[in-house]
């Protein structure tokens, strides 16, 4: 199915606009369900409008095209409009996840040198506190306020009361910079990856082949839109296609998901393992007598999905559960399980027409079936990112021959079938968020008692992998239930709630090279009870 | 201090967030930030202030401020 009209490219006007031109502006786009569960629906012309009016006011307020802002919200409908609105406008939208700390916020925008942020009153403390390390920082919209604060911290309804319905998208070249998402590495900062509105074909795409919506279908994908999945399953790809979403502002709760399912008739469900495992764990009672016979579909994505979750759900809801397998560089679904594929529980599954992955060796060779490397990924994909903001030599570190080197490892089967086997860096995958070691590290020796850290992911039933700190104190402190406090509460709101380490441990030194730099692999080879290999770098 | 208005500081400083004005009847659904990994934050900073510990089992059944409230005080003044 085409989706460019023309040479327009544009999300936002893809996703609003054209759908009323389909004549689907009075088809509901989304109904929001409050955290109290409260209905509104909204239409795609209501999208169109309310989008509008954002991008009205980002153009009355100075913006221009290739601005940066972001939003730091929950979910909410104001997510939708911001980001749609900010999209038609060609100023590039941010997203980022509404538990981040100051550090991580600080990290972001700076830079990003984000000229405006979206964010509700209850978060605003955070970003006020390092305002003045933004100097780029010049708006920031407040959605739950009625009237401008000051001359930089404005009311979101107020801006938009004042502003036009009516707004034309620019005709927008594929190359067009598009979406921002920061990725955390296993050192150094978090990474600024840039999409293109170019994506959008991709997304579309896979809505269709492989979530397999169409106008029909009622969608429920349970990402934040502070990551990949939820924008680029949460919002572009079914909107492209004129597709109906539910969108909850709740967290989670197996009943009322339950309800949600069956009571807003979802036909395609898109989840997260560690989700899925939570319902697994729940008392199998809670689900009978729930009808779900509108749903067709369940799939997931974060982490690597186990048969265990897979059987779980033949049994309770009578449905597979189909693991898709993307990374925020790709933009989309490169390998996946999907209807009409036979499904090998823990396998990634095939990839699609048109994605070309590779098994590398360290060395650059190309490995053959049954052999475990580098997962790669041949360029030129349409939503493949177009490089990572500020830092191009960590873009051209992950291209090698014409392959996007991925991150992870994993070996191909004889019928093709791909298996994940870990990453080939230390980045921690828990609960399907990447976490970055250093990052958490480097907020643990703000503390006064830490003298030194070592961070690792260790294995986890529930969230596929816990952040585990290796933590020495200054001779001067002891442990103590109120520094466990202290620590959490400080890793929590510095860099955010998912980096909290789920077990502290205390240590008389934290294993370094002779050039100082931490061995997370010893660690992580004692925390397992394994053997800990060479040490003969390790610093005495 | 009131149980609830030390509880109340408690959750001011676990979430960040200096409005937050707890009642019995407030869920994880009114405060932003309040999820599941979160929660464990709120936890152990509750047994650390009150000096109580929750068994797993108390945990699961919390549903809302009011039932911390209630386990809480059921443990200082036993």
């Amino acid at each position: 199915m085409n989706i460019i009209r023309g040479d327009q490219y544009n999300i936002g006007h893809i996703c609003t606009r054209q759908q009323c031109d389909l004549g689907r502006g009075d088809k509901v786009a989304f109904r929001w369900v409050s955290s109290h569960q409260e209905r509104t629906n909204y239409t795609f012309s209501d999208l169109d409008r309310e989008s509008n009016r954002f991008a009205n006011a980002l153009q009355l307020l100075g913006f221009d095209a290739g601005d940066i802002l972001f939003t730091f919200l929950p979910k909410t409908p104001e997510q939708f409009f911001s980001f749609l609105g900010a999209l038609k406008f060609q100023v590039i939208c941010g997203t980022l996840f509404s538990n981040f700390g100051d550090d991580a916020l600080l990290d972001r925008l700076g830079d990003a040198k984000a000229k405006g942020i979206v964010t509700k009153k209850s978060l605003l403390k955070k970003i006020t506190r390092i305002k003045d390390q933004l100097p780029s920082l010049e708006y920031i919209i407040v959605t739950d306020i009625e009237e401008h604060q000051s001359q930089d911290i404005l009311s979101y309804p107020a801006l938009v009361r004042q502003a036009s319905d009516d707004f034309t998208a620019p005709i927008t070249a594929p190359v067009t910079p598009s979406v921002l998402h920061y990725t955390s590495g296993s050192t150094g900062k978090p990474k600024g990856v840039l999409h293109v509105h170019h994506s959008i074909l991709h997304q579309s795409r896979t809505t269709s082949e492989v979530l397999n919506l169409t106008t029909s279908d009622i969608f429920w994908c349970t990402a934040d839109q502070g990551w990949v999945t939820g924008t680029s399953y949460g919002i572009i790809g079914p909107w492209s296609l004129g597709v109906t979403q539910v969108h909850y502002g709740g967290g989670y709760d197996a009943k009322l998901w339950f309800d949600l399912l069956q009571n807003e008739a979802v036909t395609i469900w898109y989840s997260a393992p560690t989700a899925l495992r939570m319902l697994m764990r729940e008392d199998s009672e809670l689900y009978k007598g729930y009808d779900l016979g509108t749903l067709r579909h369940i799939f997931s994505v974060g982490e690597p999905l186990n048969p265990e979750v897979i059987s779980w759900s033949r049994a309770t809801i009578g449905k597979d559960i189909y693991d898709t397998w993307f990374q925020t560089e790709t933009g989309g679904i490169m390998i996946t399980n999907r209807p009409g594929l036979e499904i090998r529980p823990g396998s990634m599954g095939t990839p699609l027409n048109g994605i070309e992955p590779e098994i590398i060796a360290d060395d650059g060779k190309i490995l053959g079936n049954n052999q475990q490397g580098n997962l790669c990924l041949k360029t030129g994909w349409s939503s493949m990112f177009v490089t990572y903001l500020n830092n191009e030599s960590a873009y051209n570190s992950k291209i090698k021959n014409g392959y996007y080197y991925t991150g992870d490892t994993a070996v191909r089967d004889d019928d093709g079938f791909y298996w994940f086997k870990g990453r080939s860096d230390d980045v921690i995958n828990t609960a399907g968020h990447l976490i970055s070691p250093f990052e958490v590290e480097s907020v643990l020796l703000e503390i006064e008692e830490i003298a030194e850290s070592g961070v690792i992911g260790a294995p986890d039933e529930l969230l596929y992998e816990k952040v585990v700190a290796f933590v020495y104190l200054h001779k001067q402190f002891t442990w103590s239930k109120e520094l466990e406090v202290k620590v959490r509460l400080h890793v929590s709101n510095r860099a955010s709630s998912i980096a909290t380490p789920q077990e502290i441990i205390i240590v008389d030194s934290v294993p370094k090279n002779k050039s100082g730099k931490i061995m997370r692999r010893v660690l992580k080879a004692r925390y397992l009870g394994q053997d800990t290999g060479d040490i003969s770098t390790l610093e005495e | 201090m009131e149980l609830q208005d030390k509880l109340n500081e408690i959750f001011c400083v676990v979430f960040d967030d200096d409005d937050i004005k707890i009642t019995p009847e407030v869920t994880a659904n009114d405060v932003d930030g309040w999820d599941s990994l979160s929660h464990v934050n709120l936890i152990v900073a509750i047994e650390s202030n009150f000096n109580i510990r929750f068994s797993q089992k108390e945990l699961l059944t919390f549903k809302n401020v009011g039932d911390l409230l209630n386990s809480i005080r059921s443990k200082i003044t036993a």
